[in-house]
C-alpha cells in the first residue's frame, strides 16, 4: 500500500496551558505506536496540525524531542483552524502530519557562536534551536539570545526566560530581552533587576549590548516579517557574512510538502516553496531570491 | 520505440478493446467548446480538436475531490480514495509534456497518493495535432511527445501511424493483433512529410531563450502594472493550464456535526487569497504582484523545464485577453 | 430561500435554539444571541435602530441575502440623484417624510461579522455555514470570482466563446455558477468582490464584445449599486453622458 502522506495521523492533547491572552502551550501525543517510534524533527521543523471540520495549519516545533511521539507547540490564536486548536481540551483528538521543512543546519553551526534574535511568537521555533544547543553545549561557543517583546504580557515561556535572564550565564546562554512599551511596570522592574540583560526598545538595540565576533557567529532569526529587514540591517553592519545569517519564514501553507503552490516566492531565475526549500532559509538565498523578506 | 499502423476502419474495433482497459475518455464538442468526456464509439470524439479548455491534467489532480472523510465521534481519518482503471483518448503533445510536469512534482517529489494511483491506472493515448493561432508549443519544444504515452496515433491518409510508447502499449497493440499491420515504407514517408508540415504550420513564436533572467530582471518593470490594470483576477489562466498545480483545501461538516470530509480543488496565484496569511498580511496583495508571481513560476525551470508548454489556453480563456506570448515579449522589450 | 431548505432545515433546527426568526415563528424575544442573521437592507431610521440593537444583542452578526450585504436592487438609483430628488420625483414633495435612507448594506452602519451574498441566497452555501457555526468556528469566506467555480465544473466561458455579457469575472463565487451553468450569463446577483473588483475592465470588455455604455452600466448597478468602484464608474458615465447614456 503507498503511503497517503496527505491522512492525517492521529493524536491526543496532553497538555494544554494558557500562555498569554493570545498563546496557547500544547503538547501533542501520536497515537500510533509505530509512528512514535519513527516521529522525529528538527529544530526549524514543523508540523501540519488538523481539526477535523476545520482545517489545517502550519505549526512550529518549539522543543526538542525528549519523549517518544510528543511534540510540543506554540499556538496563538489568529483564525479558524489556530482558535480551533485553542479550544480543544486534554485527551482531545487532532489529525497531525509531518513534520515538514528543512529546518536549521544544527551541524553545520558547530563550532561557531550562535546568537539568536526572537521577536514575539518567533522565539516558539528558536527555544527548540535553544534547547538543541543546551543539550549539545559541548559542540557551540558562545550562545547568546535576543527576545523582544512588546509587553510584559505577551512574553512567552515567562519561567524558564526569567530563569535564563537570571542564571543564564550558569546554564550556559546570555540571554537578553528588549521591551517596546516604556510603560511596563512588569518590564520596568524586570529591567531594574536585569539592567545589563534587559533594556527597552525594539530587539535591534540590544545590539548595543554585545560584541560579535563575525568571523565565527551564525545568527539565527525569527519573528515578524518586519523584524527581518533590521535585523539584518545591523548583522551586515557588524560583519556577519549572509551566508551565516539563518531566519525562518512564514508563508500561507496549504500542504507543506511542495504541492499546493501557495508558499511559492522567487522570480524565474530562482523559485523556492518555503515548506520545501524552507521555511529556514539564509541571508545569502534571500538576496537571490525576489520577495523573501 | 515499436512502430505498428492502424487501418481507419479499425479505430472503433481499437476503442472497443480499450474498453476492456477501462472507461474511454475522449475530446468530445460541446457548444462551442471541447471537453475530454466518455465515450462509447469512436464517432463520439472530435478528433480534429484544437484544444480542451479543461487539459487531461481534470482525471489526475481533480478540479475538486474529496480527500478523505472524519468522524470526530469514531477519532478516525478515513481514506476514501477509489482505484479506477481509465484510458484516455486524444491527447496533445503539449498535454502529455504536461502531464510529465506534472508527474515530477506529483510523484517524483513525496507522492501525492491520488495523483499517482490515477496515472498508474491510466493508459495514455497520444494523438497528433495542427496548431491554430494561438499555439506556441513549437518554441518551448513541446510539440512532440517523446515519450510519456502508452500509444500516440499519428494520422495518415488510410489508417493511423502508432507509436508504442511503453510496455502497457506493447500489451494493447498484441491483444489486437487482427486489428492492425506493420508499417511500411511508405507509410513512413507519409508520417515524415506530416511532420515536415506540421513544423511549418506554426505561427506564433516566443523567444523563449534566457527567459529566467529576462523575467528576473523585469522584476519591477511597468508591464505587470499595465496588464493588472485589465487583469479581472478571476484565476481562468491558472485553471485552465496543462501545469498548474495550486490546489486549496477546505473541511466540510455534515449535519451531525462530528463527520465531515476534506475537499481539495484547484486554486490560482491570481486569487487573493492565494498569498493571505492570518492577521491580514497578504504577500501578494495586488494584482501587480500576482501577475508577476505567475509568469515567474511558469517562466521557472524545473529540471530544465520551463512550466508552461504553450498549449495557449490561458490567452485562449483570459476574460480579458491578455496575451500571454505578448506579456512575455514585452517582458523582453521585444515589444 | 431558507424556508427551502426544507428536510436539512429540520434537522438544522434541532441543534439551534431559535430566538426570533420572524418570517419561520412567532417566537421573538429580544435577549441575548449567540448568532443573529440578519436579512433585507436598512432603508429607514427605524430599520437602522433595529438592526443598532441587535448587533447589541449578538455575539455574531451575519448578514444574508444581497440586501443586506450590498443594499441590493433597492440601491440601483443611489448616486444618481439625491434623496431629495428622489422624492420630488415620486411623491412630488422635499421632505423626506417617510425617514428614508439611501438603501445600504448592513456593514455601512455595522460590524458585521460574515455576509453571505446572493440574491437568493445559495443554500449549500448557507447550510455550510451554519454547520461551521454550530461546529464552533466562523465559515470561510469566498473571495474569488464565479469564473472560478466556472471552471472547476468545466462550463463552457459564455463571455469568452458567445460573447455574452456575463458579470462573472467581478462577482463573488458561492452560487456554484448556477447561472452559467445554465448557459445563462452571470448578472451579479451575488455583488461584486470588495476591495478586488476590476469594474472598469468589466466596462471596457463588454464594450468591446458590442453592447452598449448604458446596458453595461445598468447591468453592473443592478446589484452593485453601492459598491465602491462600481458606483464611481457608473458616476464617471454619467457625467459623460448625462441624462441619457447609451448609444
Ligand atoms: C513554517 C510555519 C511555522 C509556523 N509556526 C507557528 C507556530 O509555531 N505557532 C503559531 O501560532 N503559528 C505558527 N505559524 C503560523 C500559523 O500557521 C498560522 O497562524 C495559521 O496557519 C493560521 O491559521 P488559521 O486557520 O487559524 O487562520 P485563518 O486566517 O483562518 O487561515 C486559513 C488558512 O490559511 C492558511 N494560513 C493562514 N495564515 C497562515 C500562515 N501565517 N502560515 C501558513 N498558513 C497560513 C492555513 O492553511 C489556514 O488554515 C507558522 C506558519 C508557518 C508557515
Ligand atoms: S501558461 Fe498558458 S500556454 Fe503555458 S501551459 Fe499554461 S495555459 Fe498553456
Ligand atoms: S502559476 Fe500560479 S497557479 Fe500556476 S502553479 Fe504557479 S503559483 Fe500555482
Ligand atoms: S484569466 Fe486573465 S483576467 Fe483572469 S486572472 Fe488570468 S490574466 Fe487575469
Ligand atoms: S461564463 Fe462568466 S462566470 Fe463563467 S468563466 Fe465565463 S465569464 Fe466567468
Ligand atoms: S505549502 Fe503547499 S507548496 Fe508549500
Amino acid at each position: 500500500m503507498m503511503e497517503n502522506v496527505l491522512l492525517p495521523k492521529l493524536a491526543k492533547i496532553v497538555k494544554s496551558e494558557k500562555m498569554t491572552a493570545i498563546e496557547r502551550f500544547l503538547q501533542v501525543e501520536v497515537l500510533d505506536k509505530k509512528f512514535a517510534e519513527v516521529f522525529d524533527y528538527q529544530p526549524g521543523q514543523f508540523i501540519e496540525v488538523s481539526i477535523m471540520g476545520v482545517g489545517e495549519a502550519p505549526i512550529s516545533t518549539c522543543s526538542i524531542r525528549t519523549k517518544k511521539g510528543v511534540i510540543d507547540l506554540c499556538v496563538r490564536n489568529v483564525g479558524r483552524v489556530t482558535n480551533a486548536i485553542h479550544h480543544l481540551n486534554i485527551g482531545s483528538l487532532i489529525g497531525i502530519r509531518g513534520p515538514y521543512g528543512n529546518g536549521f543546519p544544527m551541524e553545520e553551526m558547530e563550532g561557531s557562536n550562535l546568537l539568536l534574535v526572537a521577536g514575539g511568537l518567533g522565539v516558539a521555533p528558536l527555544r527548540s534551536v535553544l534547547q538543541y544547543a543546551l543539550k549539545n553545549r559541548a559542540k557551540y561557543k558562545d550562545i547568546t539570545v535576543f527576545y523582544g517583546i512588546r509587553t510584559y504580557d505577551t512574553m512567552l515561556f515567562r519561567d524558564e526566560f526569567y530563569n535564563l535572564l537570571a542564571e543564564g550565564d550558569k546554564l550556559g546562554c546570555k540571554f537578553y530581552l528588549s521591551y517596546e512599551d516604556s510603560k511596563d511596570k512588569q518590564c520596568i522592574s524586570l529591567e531594574a533587576e536585569h539592567s545589563e540583560r534587559c533594556m527597552c526598545g525594539v530587539v535591534t538595540k540590544l545590539f548595543e549590548r554585545i560584541k560579535l565576533s563575525p568571523e565565527d557567529t551564525y545568527a539565527i532569526i525569527c519573528g515578524p516579517p518586519i523584524m527581518y529587514r533590521f535585523v539584518v540591517q545591523e548583522l551586515t553592519k557588524k560583519q556577519v557574512p549572509p551566508e551565516k545569517i539563518y531566519m525562518t519564514l512564514e508563508r500561507r501553507m496549504k500542504c507543506g510538502i511542495g504541492k499546493c503552490g501557495h508558499c511559492i516566492i522567487g522570480d524565474g531565475t530562482s523559485i523556492k516553496y518555503v515548506c520545501k526549500d524552507g521555511p529556514v532559509f539564509t541571508y545569502w538565498d534571500a538576496l537571490h531570491t525576489k520577495g523573501m523578506i | 520505440m515499436k512502430y505498428v499502423k492502424l487501418p481507419k476502419e479499425n479505430l472503433d474495433a481499437f476503442v472497443e478493446n480499450l474498453k476492456t482497459h477501462g472507461k474511454v475518455y475522449g475530446p468530445v464538442k460541446i457548444g462551442e467548446y471541447y471537453s475530454f468526456q466518455e465515450i462509447n464509439n469512436s464517432k463520439e470524439m472530435s478528433l480534429e480538436y484544437s484544444r480542451t479548455m479543461i487539459p487531461p491534467k481534470k482525471f489526475f489532480l481533480k478540479l475538486k475531490e474529496r480527500l478523505f472523510t472524519f468522524n470526530e465521534e469514531k477519532g478516525e481519518y478515513k481514506e476514501t480514495l477509489e482505484e479506477e482503471k481509465i484510458v484516455v483518448f486524444g491527447i496533445h503533445p503539449c498535454d502529455i509534456n504536461a502531464l510529465k510536469l506534472m508527474d515530477k512534482i506529483y510523484i517524483d517529489e513525496t507522492p501525492d497518493k491520488y495523483y499517482k494511483m490515477r496515472r498508474e491506472n491510466a493508459v495514455i493515448v497520444g494523438y497528433g495535432c495542427h496548431p491554430d493561432e494561438y499555439c506556441f508549443c513549437h518554441s518551448l519544444g513541446t510539440n512532440y511527445a517523446a515519450d510519456g504515452f502508452d500509444l500516440f496515433l499519428h494520422e495518415l491518409k488510410d489508417g493511423f501511424f502508432v507509436r508504442v510508447g511503453s510496455d502497457k502499449g506493447n500489451a494493447i497493440v498484441s491483444e489486437i493483433s487482427e486489428l492492425i499491420k506493420d508499417v511500411e515504407g511508405s507509410d513512413i514517408e507519409e508520417f515524415r512529410a506530416a511532420e515536415r508540415k506540421r513544423e511549418k504550420e506554426y505561427t506564433l513564436e516566443l523567444n523563449i531563450r534566457g527567459i529566467t533572467d529576462m523575467l528576473a530582471l523585469a522584476y519591477e518593470s511597468e508591464v505587470w502594472k499595465e496588464y493588472a490594470d485589465k487583469c479581472f483576477g478571476c484565476g481562468s489562466c491558472n485553471l485552465v493550464c496543462p501545469t498548474c498545480r495550486c490546489y486549496d483545501v477546505v473541511d466540510n461538516v455534515n449535519l451531525n456535526l462530528k463527520s465531515g470530509e476534506r475537499l481539495r480543488r484547484l486554486d490560482s496565484c491570481m486569487l487573493r487569497k492565494h498569498g493571505l496569511v492570518a492577521g491580514g498580511l497578504n504577500f501578494r496583495p495586488t494584482r501587480i504582484e500576482r501577475l508577476r508571481n505567475r509568469f515567474n513560476c511558469k517562466g521557472s525551470l524545473r529540471e530544465d523545464t520551463l512550466n508552461c508548454v504553450g498549449c495557449g489556453r490561458c490567452t485562449v480563456y483570459c476574460p480579458s485577453q491578455i496575451d500571454y506570448v505578448e506579456v512575455l515579449k514585452k517582458v523582453r522589450g521585444e515589444l | 430561500m431558507i424556508l427551502n431548505l426544507e428536510d436539512e432545515l429540520l434537522d438544522l433546527l434541532s441543534n439551534l435554539d431559535v430566538k426570533s426568526f420572524i418570517m419561520a415563528s412567532s417566537a421573538h424575544e429580544e435577549t441575548d444571541l449567540d448568532v443573529a442573521f440578519v436579512e433585507g437592507s436598512v432603508s429607514t431610521e427605524e430599520g437602522l435602530e433595529r438592526l443598532k440593537d441587535i448587533r447589541k444583542r449578538s455575539k455574531i452578526l451575519i448578514a444574508i441575502g444581497d440586501c443586506a450585504v450590498w443594499g441590493c436592487v433597492q440601491a440601483m438609483r443611489n448616486q444618481e440623484m439625491s434623496m431629495k430628488e428622489r422624492m420630488r420625483k415620486v411623491y412630488d414633495k422635499e421632505e423626506n417624510f417617510y425617514d428614508v435612507l439611501e438603501p445600504k448594506g448592513l456593514s455601512a452602519y455595522v460590524d458585521v461579522d460574515l455576509e453571505i451574498p446572493g440574491c437568493p441566497i445559495d443554500k449549500i452555501e448557507f447550510l455550510n455555514a451554519v454547520l461551521s457555526l454550530l461546529h464552533g468556528d466562523l465559515p470561510e469566506v469566498k473571495d474569488y470570482p464565479v469564473c472560478v467555480e466556472c471552471k472547476l465544473n468545466e462550463y463552457q466561458c459564455l463571455l469568452v466563446e458567445k460573447g455574452m455579457p456575463c458579470l462573472g469575472p467581478i462577482i463573488v463565487a458561492g452560487c456554484n455558477a448556477l447561472c452559467p451553468g445554465l448557459g445563462v450569463d452571470c448578472i451579479g446577483c451575488r455583488g461584486p468582490i470588495r476591495d478586488e473588483t476590476n469594474a472598469a475592465e468589466e466596462l471596457n470588455v463588454l464594450k468591446e464584445k458590442g453592447y452598449d455604455e448604458k446596458y453595461i452600466k445598468n447591468r453592473l448597478k443592478f446589484f452593485g449599486a453601492n459598491f465602491g468602484e462600481i458606483a464611481k464608474l457608473s458616476k464617471m458615465l454619467e457625467k459623460k453622458q448625462p441624462g441619457k447614456g447609451g448609444k
